[in-house]
């Protein structure tokens, strides 16, 4: 018998932030640390949405503008912290507004991408926890696209 | 599988063991009567071969077994070392090189369109030719002889193994349950390799039988880090009879004999104890500090490896997230004398100033700890030469000097192709042919002369020939064919500069286009290479003495000496190496020519980059002086233009990412003392 995916019922847990107005979340696998917006070093001539480096602990590593990659707008004097990811021995840094927490849910409670058909696979759906509503990302391929572009 | 931990030490080895087979081979084939030479080379086969078993790769231990059958031959005198012998040793040796790149690529020797067999076969027929089996055997009886005796002998001994309450418990579960219980005595070959996945084989193939281990001696962390010497006891519960078992353990290869024997745990217990009360005082010792009594053991045997063995092998990642923590340290240092500057405590100036020697020191050790031998890289060429010259008709007197000068581990790899390029050059186009030679007057052996050495923060790497010599016409008629040059440039254009257009892309003076050189490519590849890893190349030649090419690198990679430079508020370094000098000029100095912005400087005609223009960054005010920072690349200058100068620094180099691949103007990051970051300009690219 075939067994659905949508059918098995996983938990998971998710770091949630928000950007502009809305409420994000990374997978917590991804996610290495959150620090506080430290000075960016520019790199000219970068894709857009890299805003540029910061020095972690003697690694440069690149810092995202979320909400670029998302195209939405925000304004900039809002961010204050960054969340440090890792994925596919790349490591980056998303500006954020706030950190909100970590958030358990399970994935019955995701719906799928139809509504945020904006995102395409950057998004693995919304998490409905009451009335709160968080975008659930993908942050693998977020990065594989601004890894790509321009190459 | 633990057999995979094991690869990368199998590799390592083997490659060494390859190495040093091609460096005696070379030596055999000029004194074949060196016997020391056979004897080391049938030892080295012996090895690898065993190696090669222990990894279950079959084809590779077939091969190295029937080389090895050969050379037992010629060193017992039995057969002769002909040239045919030689080169097919030689063409067994890069079978096992391939084989082994193939491991790692694929994780098997088989290799695809060579013919391992073929070269097997012969080896069996030089075998064959050579009759020798009945003395062989009668040694073999011997040995057997021989082994019986001291089995006999080895029985009556105690087992060493402590028998306690609970083993005997267990044993007797065991019995109950059909097993039997047997003492085993391994011997290992003495001088095996990988001792310790030998025994894991060994314990492996008992519990696939279905037996258990109960007790080793030495423990089986001891075996695991190699703590023993050539054997190795068992104490195991298996349903098969000892028959069966020996003949199991014995297909392990290296191993030189199993000495298996079925017990009674509680009879041995009873023998162990008349021993013990027969010697008490050693008795007394032993059971007080029975923990010590074993490691004085292990330690002896350390002190023993060490003698042996001065080198310890580490993994090249280790090595860089050292370097990056070193990095981390120097940083942190310099942010606490930053911060501790502005209150100025005496007390801690003593202590500072000491932390400050400690990381200077350390990153010192850091450094050299990267460096490696050239010889890494040298040590393949002496075998190569002797193909190519072969190849070419050509007899080659190939000297190496200075070997050991270290350089960084990360040129080891990146060197290797533009060195052999030279060497392919100079047999290829350098050296004449033997009559040619004798007709000027030479001496009929061409000499190639392959050295590194120091020379201040560089190592200097020349290749020189006493062949034929740069043919200046010869240059400068292909260089003018290929539009290179105009005539009337050629001829004003000194010798060296002349030299200098052979690195240019698409120049290729030979007119037949040869398998080893003069495919087009070739010294401009030499170039690049050499320019990406921050060094430089020059050629010097003089008609019918000879030909010297000069590689300069950087000692190292990962740290550089740059010059600092500012604009607006952000940092920007500029690798010293590729700076000719600086200067200041006013605006009233630029001229534009071509609509390119240029200064004249000592007569020459420089264009200027404005650092702002080219990064495309908001720049609002133009001074009237401005800062130029004259780079070079390749055979021409330009002026960078900075609002200031900093100063010269050692910076350490760190990639800034996959995400800026698509970024060509910056080869990488610093982070500087304060804790903010310089990016690093990569002047090639900048001046496109």
């Amino acid at each position: 018998m075939e067994v659905n995916e949508k059918d098995v019922v996983r938990e998971f847990e998710a770091l949630s932030f928000s950007i502009g107005d809305q409420e994000m979340a990374f997978d917590v696998d991804y996610v290495e640390q959150v620090i506080d917006k430290p000075e960016i070093t520019p790199v000219p001539k970068s894709k857009p949405m890299i805003k540029g480096i910061i020095n972690l602990r003697g690694r440069i590593v690149p810092i995202i503008d979320l909400a670029g990659v998302l195209e939405s707008h925000v304004d900039e004097s809002k961010y204050e912290s960054i969340v440090v990811v890792k994925y596919n021995d790349i490591e980056a840094g998303f500006l954020v507004e706030s950190v909100k927490g970590v958030l358990r849910a399970s994935t019955n409670e995701v719906e799928g991408i139809g509504s945020l058909e904006k995102y395409g696979d950057k998004s693995k759906g919304l998490i409905k926890k009451g009335n709160r509503l968080v975008v659930y990302l993908e942050v693998s391929k977020i990065i594989d696209e601004i890894a790509e572009e321009g190459l | 599988m633990m057999k995979d931990e094991y690869l990368g030490v199998f590799i390592d080895e083997s490659r060494e063991a390859i190495q040093r087979m091609n460096e005696i081979l070379l030596d055999v084939e000029k004194n074949p009567e060196n016997m020391e030479a056979i004897n080391e080379l049938f030892r080295l086969l012996h090895t690898l071969k065993g190696m090669a078993g222990t990894m279950e790769f079959n084809t590779m231990m077939t091969l190295c077994h029937r080389m090895e059958n050969v050379l037992d031959e010629i060193r017992n005198g039995r057969m002769r070392l002909t040239e045919d012998i030689i080169d097919k040793l030689f063409k067994g040796a890069d079978i096992l090189d391939q084989m082994l790149d193939r491991i790692i690529d694929e994780g098997t020797d088989e290799l695809i369109g060579v013919d391992v067999d073929g070269l097997i076969g012969h080896f069996e027929s030089i075998l064959n030719k050579s009759s020798m089996n009945n003395k062989k055997e009668k040694e073999e009886e011997e040995r057997e002889k021989e082994r019986e005796k001291e089995e006999k002998k080895e029985e009556s001994e105690v087992i060493p193994i402590e028998i306690t309450d609970e083993l005997i418990h267990v044993a007797k579960e065991a019995k109950e349950r059909g097993y039997r219980v047997f003492y085993i005595k391994v011997f290992l070959k003495e001088g095996a390799q990988l001792k310790s996945a030998r025994i894991y084989l060994v314990l492996h193939k008992i519990e696939d039988m279905g037996g258990e281990i109960l007790r080793t001696n030495p423990s089986i962390e001891e075996i695991e880090e190699e703590k023993f010497e050539w054997d190795v006891d068992l104490l195991i519960v298996a349903k098969q009879n000892s028959e069966k078992l020996s003949k199991a353990l014995s297909s392990v290869s290296d191993i030189e004999k199993v000495i298996i024997r079925e017990i009674d745990p509680e009879e041995i217990k009873k023998q162990q104890e008349r021993k013990e009360e027969s010697d008490k005082v050693e008795k007394a010792v032993k059971k007080s500090i029975p923990q010590e009594s074993t490691s004085t053991v292990s330690s002896d045997y350390d002190k023993q490896r060490r003698k042996l063995s001065q080198t310890v092998r580490v993994d090249i990642e280790k090595l860089d997230t050292l370097m990056n923590l070193m990095g981390e340290l120097v940083i942190a240092r310099s942010r606490i004398v930053e911060t501790l500057k502005k209150y100025s405590i005496k007390e801690i100036d003593e202590s500072l100033a000491q932390l400050s020697r400690i990381t200077l020191d350390l990153q010192n050790i850091v450094m050299k700890i990267r460096m490696v031998p050239i010889a890494y890289v040298f040590n393949r060429f002496p075998r190569m030469v002797r193909d190519l010259a072969k190849q070419m008709n050509k007899e080659v007197n190939f000297i190496i000097e200075g070997e050991d000068t270290e350089l960084d581990r990360t040129f080891v790899e990146e060197i290797g192709d533009p060195i052999l390029h030279l060497l392919r050059n100079a047999i290829d186009h350098g050296i004449e042919s033997k009559e040619e030679r004798i007709a000027k007057g030479k001496p009929p052996v061409g000499t190639i002369i392959l050295s590194a050495r120091h020379e201040g923060n560089n190592v200097v790497i020349e290749v020189s020939d006493d062949g034929r010599g740069l043919d200046r016409e010869r240059i400068a008629k292909r260089a003018i064919e290929r539009g290179l040059i105009d005539e009337a440039r050629a001829a004003t254009l000194p010798d060296e500069e002349i030299f200098q257009l052979i690195f240019l892309p698409g120049f290729s003076t030979r007119d037949q286009v040869t398998q080893v050189s003069g495919r087009g490519v070739g010294m401009d590849v030499v170039k690049n290479v050499v320019e990406n890893l921050k060094g430089s190349v020059s050629i010097e030649s003089q008609k019918d003495k000879g030909t010297k090419v000069t590689i300069r690198l950087p000692l190292t990679l990962a740290i550089i000496q740059a010059l600092l430079v500012k604009v607006n508020s952000l940092v920007y370094a500029i690798p010293i190496a590729s700076i000719d000098s600086t200067l200041k000029i006013t605006k009233d100095d630029i001229q534009v020519v071509q609509d390119q912005e240029v200064v004249v400087i000592r007569r020459e005609v420089i264009p200027i980059i404005k650092l702002w223009e080219t990064l495309q960054i908001p720049h609002d005010v133009e001074s009237e002086s401005m800062n130029v920072v004259i780079v070079r690349v390749g055979n021409k200058k330009y002026g960078v233009v900075v609002d200031t100068l900093i100063g010269q620094d050692d910076i350490v180099i760190k990639s800034l990412g996959k995400l800026f691949r698509d970024v060509k103007e910056f080869s990488g990051g610093a982070v500087l003392g304060d804790g903010s970051i310089a990016l690093i300009l990569d002047v090639t690219n900048l001046t496109e």
